[in-house]
């Protein structure tokens, strides 16, 4: 058995410590946000939150996770209203929408660490992230709109 | 908008949805194909029938639901039908709850989410239908408090009368509503009158995107559901020699491991499936496998060898013609001035960020089955033939895409998931692994163009294409004595009138190789070659490339369209060091055209300055969505252009993830800015049209710039 | 002393010539810049020693395995062909990546099987921002002096650069994870061409 404390329930599994934390996730616990795109680290459609990193779950054995703080796109805000979520509701980012948990769940990690990034800094923490429908453009815009938004939340 | 979307249209869930109980208190509408809009009546259903013959229903408590007949996998769908509806039904947006139909072609029609055709080939009957429920809303409230129609108007989910300010809401009217005789010819608004069409609402479906709650097909789960991963021929077809899964079976959680025959168009993939009790358990099986395949009795390809033939053929072989007028072969013939270059593009693969997978659940006389699937129709048809099982006992159900793009519209995924699900007498999700969705295809085919052409006085004097590569239509049935009827496909319709010796042929190709549509089909090739080509008559007439175009496209809509293209991109006002480069062309019904800036970059190459896309649509619903597709073709013609190249060595795909595969990312990606041309003209496609003029009007920028002609894709930006 | 070094330095120049010339590499005289100036006393003066064994050193410093995690930008390299790094992460200040890009977020503390997945090591970094240790496109000669110079190694003495031959990191560099080629020489060898290097003087070879 392993404990595992994701978006702040805890949870006993009973699985090998060597299963990726994403099929975890999605197949042990059902939480289905965090996406399976190419299992060896090039997507990001994968990210999730361990201790506040953007960690890509297809790699990471969930022994890795033990006694670690886990977040899900699921557990990311209470109301779908992290001011990443509001921002990419506000400019429509997601086509299909496949990866937009990890995009989102990366953006929130920058959000966090520099609350006025800019383009470069946006280029930095989000190549990582792959988008097959191009939705680059939308996602540059919206964490610029949802920097402003975090701002002058602290207000 | 309910905001609970696990979208799931089994039918407790329908009837919970639209609020039935067993009670037929609804208006729906039966659409056949091409029928006008035909009122049920509730008299006429019993409940279990109504949800087969609803389109759009309307419940006592108020509730619009959509049944949407067609799959959300990026384009808009899911968002851009409601808005229509709620113009003319006079509802709110967040009021329309949307499940996706289950394929019933008899009922929708083609469902097949392709050719960019949800809203234009539907939005008519879309405003027709809501308006016919509209009046008759209206009219039994008239009849209800017993004044004139004419007093009566309908806003938000609500009918008023005007004089007395009197309200009744819909839930309230559609018992009577419904019995009333459905009006032949509802009044519909003009354009001007719209006030949510034409505006960029925000998606309904954008909420759910945003915090996991959107189902998938990978995310749908089903009571004893088991997990499969399949290791299939690496050659495409072939069979298994033989198999040890000694290692495989150690896995814990593996529980069976057997031989798998999918079908893939005409053609059997064998594979090996392992089932498990985890998705985890199935790959690591899968991958533990140890086969031998028997790959004798077909071709196998490499990639060099295909276009070497395809050259060949081009040499020698005048091919079908498609397209032919005036006498271009002799004026060429004749001429000392002609230009005769070969054009190629690659194979690629569609590589939608979710990987194919697919739920079945086999049951005997039954088969459900859950899935992104593009074409419900297909599914339910293909699945009943191979397994003999009736039409309406194959239930085929719609989850959200993670991209299409064309691959999802295809029904080898599912057959295999019924055969797993049959071998096992469970309910199976078969995943792909990524590997598997790079390597297996099927592809967008790789063509060589040759193209030959004479100016003359400045415009050009003959015109002649040739094009070599596999068609997609010979897989299904199609007759291999005609062309490609897609061989002309992204060609601009008026410059059949200002060319007067112009043909367009087909010169057969074939291969063993599973090809498949790709986002824009053959425009997204053709129009490399043809529009490429282009620009390369204008520079042999000596002539400005956006002018030229000009002068052969004497069309009123595609004057307007190169107008605003060269008043948006500052065309005549390019500086030195800068090259400008354009490409137009037309593809489900919309012209896309596209300027491409490039410079020099410092560290060598080219880099893209800026892009500016001009689409002409006609009639639209949302001009969000419209860019946001513009956007997203740019993004996926640019890995077309500069990056992805699928090659076989061997018969086997030398490609397998995103390491090899890789896709343009953030930091890849110029400036866009997207116009729409407004017009009242009838409705063209918006998922797809803007992909093909990218490549052509990139590498003429290329050319303008360096005075290099790329003819070949993928190039690469970092060593032009 | 002084006098002795360049005296016995020339004539093996002299003597060996041939193959020196054939491999690229010769002897620099001006002694005193050559060899690092810490510890001194303790260090054996065998400049030719050291000098043919860093020879070795430089073959693995610059082997993919060694020079993909000390490029000369700020992106790490990697595979066998020394590209980079596809998405490139960038390294930050402490070396560890920013933002949602941090190593160890496809780094895990041990290789994940297959290939073309993210090796692994618990410490998984680059150097520093503020002590990049680049080895990318550096000369044997350039990067002798930058490993003995301690503003430019993180301030490490010669037992310290000893100890970093069997520092976790360096280790990694020969268990890499599926299908990537190990460095040229085992790690025994390699430590041995590391310390009789270090042991000899840390001598530089010519420019």
């Amino acid at each position: 058995m392993i404990t595992l404390n994701v978006n702040n329930k805890t949870y006993q599994v009973d699985v090998s410590p060597d299963m990726p934390l994403l099929w975890v996730v999605r197949d042990t616990l059902g939480l289905t946000g965090t996406k399976f795109g190419c299992g060896v680290a090039q997507c990001g459609a994968c990210v999730l939150h361990l201790d506040g990193e953007a960690v890509r779950s297809c790699v990471t054995k969930v022994s890795r996770a033990e006694g670690k703080k886990i977040i899900t796109i699921e557990g990311l805000s209470a109301n779908n209203d992290h001011p990443a979520q509001l921002a990419w509701e506000e400019i429509d980012v997601p086509q299909c929408g496949y990866c937009h948990s990890g995009q989102i769940m990366s953006a929130a990690v920058l959000l966090r660490e520099n609350p006025k990034p800019t383009d470069k800094d946006i280029d930095d923490a989000m190549s990582g992230n792959i988008c097959r429908c191009g939705t680059y453009p939308r996602v540059r815009k919206a964490i610029h709109l949802a920097a402003e938004m975090q701002e002058k939340d602290k207000k | 908008m309910d905001s609970k979307n696990n979208i799931d249209n089994t039918r407790r869930s329908f009837l919970k949805l639209t609020g039935l109980g067993g009670a037929a208190l609804c208006m729906g509408f039966y659409l056949p194909s091409d029928a006008a809009v035909t009122l049920i009546k509730p008299s006429d259903l019993t409940a279990a029938d109504i949800e087969m013959c609803a389109w759009i229903l309307i419940n006592t408590s108020g509730k619009v639901t959509l049944v949407s007949h067609r799959a959300e996998m990026g384009q808009g769908a899911y968002h851009s039908i409601p808005q229509i509806i709620a113009e003319e039904l006079e509802v709110n947006l967040k009021d329309i709850d949307v499940i996706f139909a289950q394929g019933n072609e008899k009922k929708y029609g083609n469902q097949i989410t392709g050719g960019s055709s949800t809203i234009r080939s539907s939005y008519k009957r879309l405003l027709q239908l809501s308006a016919t429920a509209r009046e008759m809303l209206i009219t039994a409230a008239a009849l209800q408090w017993k004044v004139s129609v004419n007093d009566c108007y309908a806003e938000a989910g609500h009918v008023i009368h005007r004089p007395s300010a009197k309200k009744m809401h819909y839930g309230e009217l559609v018992l009577q509503a419904s019995k009333l005789e459905a009006p032949k010819n509802p009044k519909l608004k003009k354009i001007s009158e719209y006030k949510l069409i034409r505006q960029p609402l925000h998606r309904l479906d954008t909420p759910m995107k945003l915090n996991g709650s959107a189902i998938f097909g990978l995310d749908k789960k089903i009571p004893g559901m088991l997990y499969a991963a399949v290791e299939r021929n690496p050659r495409l077809r072939g069979k298994v020699k033989s198999f040890d899964d000694s290692e495989a079976k150690k896995i814990p959680g593996v529980k069976n491991i057997f031989v798998v025959k999918m079908m893939v168009h005409n053609t059997i993939r064998e594979g090996i499936a392992v089932v498990a009790d985890s998705t985890w358990a199935a790959l690591e099986g899968k991958k533990a496998l140890r086969v031998t395949w028997d790959d004798t009795g077909f071709e196998h390809v490499n990639s060099l060898e295909i276009f070497k033939r395809q050259e060949d053929f081009l040499k020698i072989k005048e091919g079908l013609p498609l397209k032919s007028q005036g006498n271009p072969t002799a004026i060429i013939e004749k001429s000392k001035k002609k230009v005769d270059v070969i054009y190629q593009t690659p194979y690629q693969s569609h590589s939608c960020m979710e990987p194919l997978n697919c739920i079945a659940h086999f049951q005997g006389d039954k088969i459900e089955i859950w899935g992104p699937i593009q074409a419900p129709g297909w599914v339910q048809d293909f699945i009943s033939t191979q397994m003999g099982i009736a039409k309406d006992k194959v239930i085929v159900n719609m989850t959200f895409l993670g991209g299409g793009f064309g691959r999802k519209a295809f029904t080898d995924y599912p057959h295999e998931a019924v055969l797993i699900s049959k071998e096992i007498g469970a309910p199976v999700q078969v995943v792909w692994s990524r590997e598997d969705d790079l390597k297996q295809g099927p592809y967008r085919p790789g063509i060589s163009y040759r193209c030959e052409g004479v100016v003359s006085e400045g415009k050009i004097e003959a015109l002649k294409f040739r094009m070599a590569g596999q068609n997609n239509d010979h897989w299904s049935g199609g007759k291999k004595d005609v062309p490609n009827d897609s061989t002309s496909e992204g060609f601009l319709e008026p410059y059949y009138a200002s060319i007067k010796n112009l043909s367009i042929s087909d010169v057969p190709f074939e291969t063993p190789l599973p090809t498949m549509w790709w986002r824009s089909v053959y425009a997204s090739t053709n129009g490399f070659a043809y529009e490429s080509f282009m620009d390369e008559m204008a520079v042999e007439a000596g002539k400005d490339p956006l002018d030229f175009r000009r002068t052969h496209l004497q069309d009123k809509r595609c004057q307007k369209l190169i107008d605003k293209m060269e008043e948006v991109s500052g065309w005549k006002k390019r500086n030195k060091n800068e090259g400008y480069g354009v490409a137009i062309t037309e593809c489900f019904k919309s012209t896309v055209g596209h300027i491409v800036k490039v410079s020099k970059n410092i560290s060598g190459g080219v880099k893209i300055d800026k892009v500016w896309a001009v689409m002409d649509c006609g009639w639209y619903v949302n001009p969000d969505i419209i860019r946001a597709q513009v956007e997203g073709s740019i993004v996926m013609g640019l890995g077309a252009a500069t990056i992805h190249e699928i090659t076989f060595k061997d018969g086997k795909v030398e490609q397998n993830n995103f390491y090899d595969y890789p896709m343009p990312r953030i930091t890849d990606i110029p400036p866009i800015e997207v116009y729409i041309i407004e017009n009242e003209e009838d409705a063209g496609g918006v998922g797809e049209p803007a992909l093909p003029p990218f490549a052509p009007a990139l590498t003429n920028a290329i050319f303008d710039l360096t005075g290099k002609r790329i003819r070949k894709l993928p190039f690469s930006l970092a060593t032009v | 002393m002084a006098t002795f070094l360049k005296n016995k330095t020339i004539s093996v120049i002299f003597l060996s010539l041939a193959s020196m010339v054939a491999l690229g590499w010769t002897l620099k005289q001006d002694d005193e810049t050559n060899y690092i100036k810490l510890d001194k006393a303790a260090l054996k003066k065998d400049s030719i020693a050291s000098v043919m064994a860093f020879k070795n050193v430089y073959k693995v410093l610059m082997s993919p395995r060694c020079v993909n995690c000390h490029p000369k930008g700020d992106v790490p390299l990697q595979g066998d062909d020394s590209h980079l790094h596809v998405m490139a992460p960038k390294r930050g200040l402490d070396g560890k990546g920013v933002y949602a890009m941090k190593c160890t977020n496809c780094h895990q503390p041990k290789n994940t099987p297959g290939q073309h997945t993210p090796p692994g090591n618990p410490d998984w970094h680059l150097p520093p921002a503020d002590m990049k240790m680049v080895f990318e496109g550096r000369t044997a000669h350039e990067l002798a002096k930058q490993l003995v110079d301690p503003a430019q190694n993180g301030n490490k003495n010669i037992k310290k650069l000893k100890e970093h031959a069997d520092d976790a990191l360096v280790l990694a560099g020969w268990n890499p994870g599926e299908g990537r080629t190990l460095p040229p020489m085992s790690h025994a060898e390699f430590k041995k061409e590391w310390l009789t290097w270090l042991n000899n003087g840390a001598y530089a070879p010519a420019k």
